[in-house]
C-alpha cells in the first residue's frame, strides 16, 4: 500500500522529468499523453491506497514511510517521509482525479500552442507538488511541497511569458505566497524549538500550557493558509492569476493550490484547537472573504475573474467550516467544489477557446446558443455553485452554514455572513450565466463562430461531460444527517468539534437555498427579463470595481515606501558614500600604479645606475655610522 | 711580508671596479657593458685575494675562484643573449632594448 502511495507521488514528477529530458525528440502530443497518463496512473495508485485503507480498522489507517534521512542537525532529523491516512488519501484522490481531467482537457485546449511540451511538464510538476504537500509526513516536506506549488503556479500563470500582464500576475502570485511561506517557516522554527521534531503526528500535538507558543504557531500556519488559499488579506493574487491558460486556472482553483490552505488547517487541527482565538480568526477571515469576494464578483466583466471570485468565496466557506471545527464538512465542500469549479472553468474555456480567446462577458454575450452542451454543463456547474438541490454544492455547503448556528453569538454573525454569501453567489453566478449563455449572440460572437461548427475538440468535451456528471451526483456521497461516509472516513484524523442539530441543518438548508433562489430571481429580473435596472450607486460601484482598494492599499503601504526607501538609499548612501568611496579608491590605486610604472624605464643603464648609487649610499652610511 | 702595502692593491682594485662601473653606466653597446662587468668582477677578485694574503687565509682565494667560474657562466649567457639579439637584426644598443618600459 505504501508502494502505491509512493507511485502516486512520483509518477507526475517522473513525467515532468521525462518530458524535460526528451525535449524536442518527442512530438507535442506525446508530451501531453505522457503527462496525462502519469496523472491517471497517480489516480489509480490513489484508488489502490483507498481500497487498502478501507479494509483496515478505522484506528489503524495511519501509515508512514521514510525513503531516506534528508537532513540531520544534531538530534534533529528530517526524513523524506510520507504519511498515508484517510485525510491524505482523500486529498490525493481529489488532486489526481480532478487533475487528470484537467490535464486531459489541456490536450484539446493547448493544441497547436507554442511550447506545449513545457506546459505539460509544468502541469505534471504542479500535480506532483500538490501531492508532495498532501502526502508530506513532516512539516519540512510539507513546506517543500508548499513552495513547489507556489513555484509551479508561478511558472504556469506566467506561461504566456511574452504578455507583460501574465508575467506581472505570476510575480504577484509568487510574492503573495512568499509572505505566507515565511510565516509558516517561522511557525515551524517555533515547533522545532519546542518539539525537536517536525514529524507527523507528534509535531501536531502541542501540549496544554504553552499559550503564547501555540497561538504564534497557529497564527503562522494561518498566514500560510491564507496566502495559499487567497483569503483576505492576501487574496489579491488570485484574480490576476486569470492571466494564465484556462486549464491552469481550473487546476489552481479546483485540484491544487487554493485548497492547500484548507488542508493545512484540517491537518493541523489539534494545534488550532489549542488556539481557539486563532481558529475563530480563521473562520472570521473566511466569512469576510466570502462576502467581499461575492460583492466584487457582481461587477466583474471578465468571465474567468467572476469564477475566480466565486472560488475565493467558496474557499471562504471552507475556512469558515474548518475554523469552526467542522473539518469533514470543509473537506467535503472542497471535494464538490473541485468538481463544479473545474467544470465552470472548463466550460468557460470551451467558449473562450472557440471565440478568439476573448474573456469579456460583454463581447461573449449570447454565446450559449452556439454551445448547447457547454451551456448545459455551465448550468449544472452554476446550480451546484449556488447550492440548489440536487446538485453537489447543496450537500456540502449547507452543513457548513448549519455549523455556524452551533457556535454561539460569534457563530450567528458568521451565519449571517454565510447566508449573505449564498445570496450573492446566486446573484453573480446567474448574472454570468444569463449574460453569456442566454439571449441573442452578440456581433462579436457571430463574427467568430459559425452555427454548425463543432463546440470543441473531443479532448475538451469529454472531461467537461464527466465533471458535469460528477457535479450532479458527487454531492450524494454524503447527505447529512442521513448518511455520512465522508465524515466517518475523516473523523479518525480530524473529529468534528461541532455537530449541528437536525433542526439547525434544516433551517440553514432552507434559508441558504431560498436566498440562493432569491439571488437567481433578482439576477433574472435584471439580466434576463430586464424588468429591473442595475442600481447605480457611484461610490459602491467604485469600491467594488477597485476590489475594495486592496491593491491600492498595498501599493500605498508597501510598494511605494519600499521604492521611496530604495531610491533614497540609492541617492544618498549608495551613490555618494559607497559608490564614491570605491571610485576614489580605484582612482588612487590606478594613479599609484601609473606612478610606479614610470620607474620602469626599460633602460638597463638606469637600473645599473640605481644599483650603483644605492650601493654607494649604503657604503657611505655604513662608514659614517662606524 | 714582502711587496707593496695592501692599500695599493686595494687602490688598484677600486680603480678597476670604478672603471668597470663607469663602463656599465656610460657605454651603450651590450658587448662593452659585459666587458665592463668583467672588469668590475676582477676588481672585486683582486680585493678578495689581497685580503686573503693579508690574513693568510685561503678562503678568500677560493672565493675568487668561485667568482671566476660564475663570471664565465655569466659571459656565456650574456654572449648568447647578444647573439640572439643580433640574429633578430635589432641594433646592439642597450638604450634601444627598452621593451620592458612601464
Amino acid at each position: 500500500m505504501i508502494v502505491a502511495a509512493w507511485i502516486c507521488l512520483v509518477a507526475p514528477l517522473a513525467a515532468a522529468l521525462l518530458i524535460t529530458l526528451l525535449g524536442t525528440s518527442i512530438s507535442r502530443r506525446t508530451a501531453a499523453y505522457i503527462a496525462t497518463t502519469s496523472v491517471l496512473g497517480s489516480f489509480v495508485a490513489a484508488l489502490v491506497v483507498l481500497a487498502k485503507l478501507w479494509g483496515q480498522s478505522p484506528d489503524a489507517r495511519s501509515h508512514s514511510s521514510t525513503a531516506w534521512e534528508w537532513l540531520t542537525a544534531g538530534s534533529f532529523h528530517v526524513g523524506l517521509r510520507i504519511l498515508v491516512d484517510p485525510l491524505s488519501v482523500f486529498m490525493m484522490l481529489i488532486v489526481t482525479g480532478v487533475g487528470f481531467l484537467i490535464v486531459a482537457y489541456s490536450i484539446g485546449y493547448m493544441d497547436g500552442e507554442d511550447e506545449e511540451r513545457r506546459y505539460f511538464a509544468y502541469m505534471a510538476l504542479f500535480v506532483f507538488s500538490m501531492l508532495l504537500l498532501v502526502q508530506a509526513g513532516n512539516f519540512v516536506i510539507l513546506l517543500a511541497g508548499w513552495g513547489l506549488v507556489g513555484l509551479s503556479s508561478y511558472l504556469l500563470i506566467g506561461f504566456w511569458h511574452e504578455r507583460p500582464a501574465a508575467v506581472a500576475a505570476a510575480k504577484k502570485a509568487f510574492i503573495m505566497n512568499a509572505v505566507g511561506d515565511a510565516t509558516m517557516a517561522l511557525a515551524f522554527f517555533l515547533l522545532i524549538q519546542h518539539h525537536n521534531t517536525l514529524n507527523f503526528p507528534p509535531a501536531l500535538h502541542v501540549g496544554p500550557g504553552h499559550g503564547w507558543l501555540v497561538n504564534l504557531v497557529a497564527l503562522g500556519l494561518l498566514g500560510g493558509a491564507v496566502a495559499k488559499s487567497a483569503q483576505i488579506p492576501l487574496q489579491t493574487w488570485l484574480p490576476d492569476a486569470m492571466e494564465g491558460p484556462t486549464p491552469v486556472s481550473a487546476l489552481i482553483h479546483a485540484a491544487t493550490m487554493v485548497t492547500a490552505g484548507v488542508y493545512l488547517i484540517v491537518r493541523c487541527h489539534s494545534i488550532f484547537e489549542q488556539a481557539p482565538r486563532v481558529e475563530e480568526l480563521a473562520a472570521g477571515l473566511g466569512a469576510g472573504t466570502l462576502v467581499v469576494a461575492g460583492l466584487i464578483a457582481l461587477v466583474q466583466t471578465d468571465i474567468k475573474r467572476v469564477i475566480a471570485y466565486s472560488t475565493m468565496s467558496q474557499i471562504g466557506y471552507m475556512f469558515l467550516g474548518a475554523g469552526l471545527g467542522a473539518y469533514a464538512n470543509a473537506m467535503f465542500h472542497l471535494m464538490t467544489h473541485a468538481f463544479f469549479k473545474a467544470l465552470l472553468f472548463m466550460a468557460a474555456g470551451v467558449v473562450i477557446h472557440a471565440i478568439a480567446d476573448e474573456q469579456d462577458i460583454r463581447k461573449l454575450a449570447g454565446a450559449g446558443r452556439l454551445f448547447p452542451v457547454t451551456r448545459i454543463a455551465f448550468l449544472i456547474g452554476s446550480l451546484a455553485l449556488i447550492g440548489i438541490p440536487p446538485f453537489a454544492g447543496f450537500f456540502s455547503k449547507d452543513p457548513i452554514i448549519a455549523s455556524d448556528l452551533a457556535h454561539g453569538w460569534y457563530g450567528d454573525v458568521l451565519f449571517a455572513a454565510a447566508l449573505t454569501g449564498a445570496f450573492l453567489t446566486g446573484l453573480y453566478t446567474w448574472r454570468l450565466f444569463l449574460i453569456v449563455f442566454t439571449g441573442e449572440p452578440s456581433a462579436f460572437v457571430r463574427e467568430h463562430v459559425h452555427e454548425h461548427k463543432r463546440e470543441g475538440p473531443f479532448w475538451m468535451m469529454w472531461p467537461v461531460v464527466v465533471l458535469a456528471v460528477l457535479s450532479v451526483i458527487g454531492g450524494w456521497i454524503q447527505f447529512a444527517p442521513l448518511w455520512d461516509p465522508v465524515s466517518t472516513w475523516l473523523d479518525a484524523v480530524a473529529p468534528a468539534l461541532v455537530t449541528p442539530s437536525d433542526t439547525q441543518e434544516a433551517v440553514a438548508s432552507v434559508l441558504a437555498v431560498l436566498l440562493g433562489l432569491a439571488g437567481i430571481g433578482i439576477a433574472y429580473l435584471i439580466y434576463g427579463s430586464h424588468r429591473l435596472a442595475v442600481p447605480r450607486i457611484g461610490w459602491a460601484q467604485n469600491l467594488l470595481e477597485h476590489k475594495f482598494y486592496f491593491d491600492e492599499a498595498y501599493d500605498f503601504a508597501f510598494y511605494r515606501p519600499t521604492v521611496a526607501l530604495a531610491k533614497g538609499l540609492g541617492r544618498w548612501i549608495e551613490g555618494p558614500i559607497i559608490g564614491g568611496s570605491i571610485k576614489e579608491l580605484a582612482t588612487g590605486v590606478r594613479e599609484a600604479g601609473f606612478g610606479t610604472g614610470r620607474l620602469q624605464t626599460g633602460l638597463v643603464r638606469t637600473y645599473a645606475f640605481a644599483i650603483a648609487a644605492s650601493l654607494a649610499v649604503i657604503t657611505i652610511v655604513f662608514v659614517a655610522v662606524r | 711580508m714582502h711587496g707593496p702595502d695592501v692599500a695599493w692593491y686595494l687602490a688598484v682594485a677600486a680603480f678597476l671596479f670604478a672603471t668597470g662601473t663607469l663602463g656599465v653606466l656610460l657605454r651603450r653597446s651590450p658587448l662593452i657593458v659585459l666587458l665592463s662587468l668583467e672588469i668590475m668582477l676582477n676588481g672585486g677578485n683582486l680585493a678578495l685575494i689581497a685580503f686573503a694574503r693579508l690574513h693568510g687565509d685561503a678562503s678568500g682565494q677560493i672565493f675568487a675562484l668561485a667568482v671566476m667560474a660564475v663570471a664565465a657562466a655569466e659571459v656565456v649567457v650574456g654572449l648568447g643573449l647578444i647573439v640572439a639579439i643580433a640574429q633578430k637584426r635589432i641594433d646592439l644598443d642597450v638604450d634601444k632594448l627598452s621593451f620592458l618600459r612601464g
